[in-house]
């Protein structure tokens, strides 16, 4: 037993760590770790790996609520979409055979690899289009001098439409998809990165929760497996937290791609294989 | 003027109570699941890996009720003590969403409430999907 349990530490600390230096969650790393290194099948992997995302945005996401980073209002409202969109989403992971998961979730790690590549502005918007102003979705963040500058919202109709897709990748392939939600709320939605990224973190936690639950009442979270991965997640996201400060992000972000690139294509081949 | 004053004192409230909801509720569920395992290891390791080998053979499909959980884990059931840890994680985002519920209701801010709405109803039908599934 202690074998097994040392295994899916290791591997789950190493995901949850990688995830937090890379900013794309340990999601995206621990459901090929758990099919590919520990045998175990795609679905168990996929629940396993909502309830621990459920616990790294719960760490993660205490600081940027704390110091007004997440834009609780346009997650409050976006979570509509993204949780309508999880609990579809899980629901269909059901019915779906484990080649075509296996093969989405290649292509699903193809789009984080892009994200994770792609060069980001920052420009805040003066003003909030008129729905946006109407529910309140502008809001404020301290700039270098601690200055608060205030920022404007648009388009939550294009917004929400990305965020219910975010969710139903969410539920079926038991990832953050943080990479989705931050494109929405970045390109679509023109929030600035980092009050993007911290909302983003936050609703986290919801949209895989409700996959969560339809997973674990659907008997398809195992106990054995879930609860060292959740510990494991959890404490290599607060440990990848603290060293992320003091490490040079711009060349660690060219390796996870590569790892990144060379998982899909793993992941691929084992499901074009058996289709 | 009033729902400006209103709305930054909303936001005042969940900025002090959401991380404390979120840091109480996670120290909780990875106690519980910690315990679960150290009895697992301690008075039951060969039953954790006779069902670590049957879920990777897809052949372990659990589907207990809470009751049953509670009662298993009441017993010492290192199984029961780990699923209980995993659904008091999921309460994490539960009890997050329907404090802002309750938060919204008190300052009478009805699109807030009905969106707060909406995600605690949804939350409950993936639970009933769950079930039928």
């Amino acid at each position: 037993m202690l074998t097994i349990l040392a295994g899916l530490f290791a591997l789950s600390i190493g995901a949850g760590f990688v995830g937090a230096l890379s900013g794309l969650g340990g999601g995206v790393f621990i459901v090929p770790g758990l099919v590919i290194l520990a045998h175990v099948p795609m679905h168990i992997a996929v629940g396993a790996s909502l309830i621990s995302v459920v616990a790294t945005s719960a760490g993660a996401s205490v600081a940027f609520v704390r110091d007004g980073w997440t834009n609780l209002r346009v997650a409050i409202i976006l979570e509509c979409a993204t949780v309508t969109g999880a609990v579809t989403g899980a629901y269909m992971a059901g019915l779906i055979s484990q080649p075509a998961l296996e093969l989405l979730f290649a292509l699903m790690m193809l789009q984080s690899a892009w994200f994770a590549m792609k060069s980001q502005g920052d420009d805040l918007l003066p003003q909030s289009d008129p729905l946006c102003a109407r529910l309140r979705l502008g809001g404020q963040m301290p700039d270098d001098d601690g200055t608060m500058q205030p920022y404007g919202v648009r388009n939550l109709p294009g917004g929400a439409s990305l965020m219910v897709i975010a969710g139903v990748l969410s539920g079926l392939l038991g990832i953050g998809a943080g990479a989705v939600k931050v494109t929405a709320m970045d390109y679509l939605m023109k929030l600035p990165l980092k009050v993007s990224s911290a909302t983003s973190n936050f609703m986290i936690g919801v949209t895989a929760g409700a996959g969560a639950l339809v997973f674990l009442s659907r008997g398809d979270v195992a106990a054995t497996i879930a609860a060292p991965v959740a510990l494991g997640v959890t404490a290599g996201a607060m440990i990848g937290g603290r060293v992320l400060p003091r490490v040079n992000t711009n060349a660690l972000r060219r390796l996870f791609v590569v790892i990144l690139v060379l998982i899909a294509i793993e992941m691929g081949w084992r499901a074009w294989s058996r289709i | 003027m009033a729902t400006v004053i209103a709305s930054g004192e909303e936001d005042r409230i969940l900025r002090t109570w959401t991380p404390i909801i979120l840091r109480a509720i996670l120290l909780a569920s990875s106690l519980v699941m910690a315990v679960g395992i150290a009895q697992s290891l301690a008075f039951a390791p060969g039953f954790y890996v006779r069902r670590f080998h049957a879920v990777q053979h897809g052949q372990l499909h659990v589907r207990n009720g809470l009751a049953q959980l509670i009662d298993e884990m009441r017993k010492g059931d290192p199984h029961g003590t780990m699923t209980i840890g995993l659904f008091l994680l999921t309460l994490v985002p539960l009890v997050r969403v329907a404090f802002t519920f309750f938060l919204f209701l008190k300052e009478r801010d009805f699109v807030y409430v009905t969106a707060t709405a909406y995600v605690l109803a949804a939350l409950a039908v993936g639970v009933l999907l769950g079930r039928v599934g």
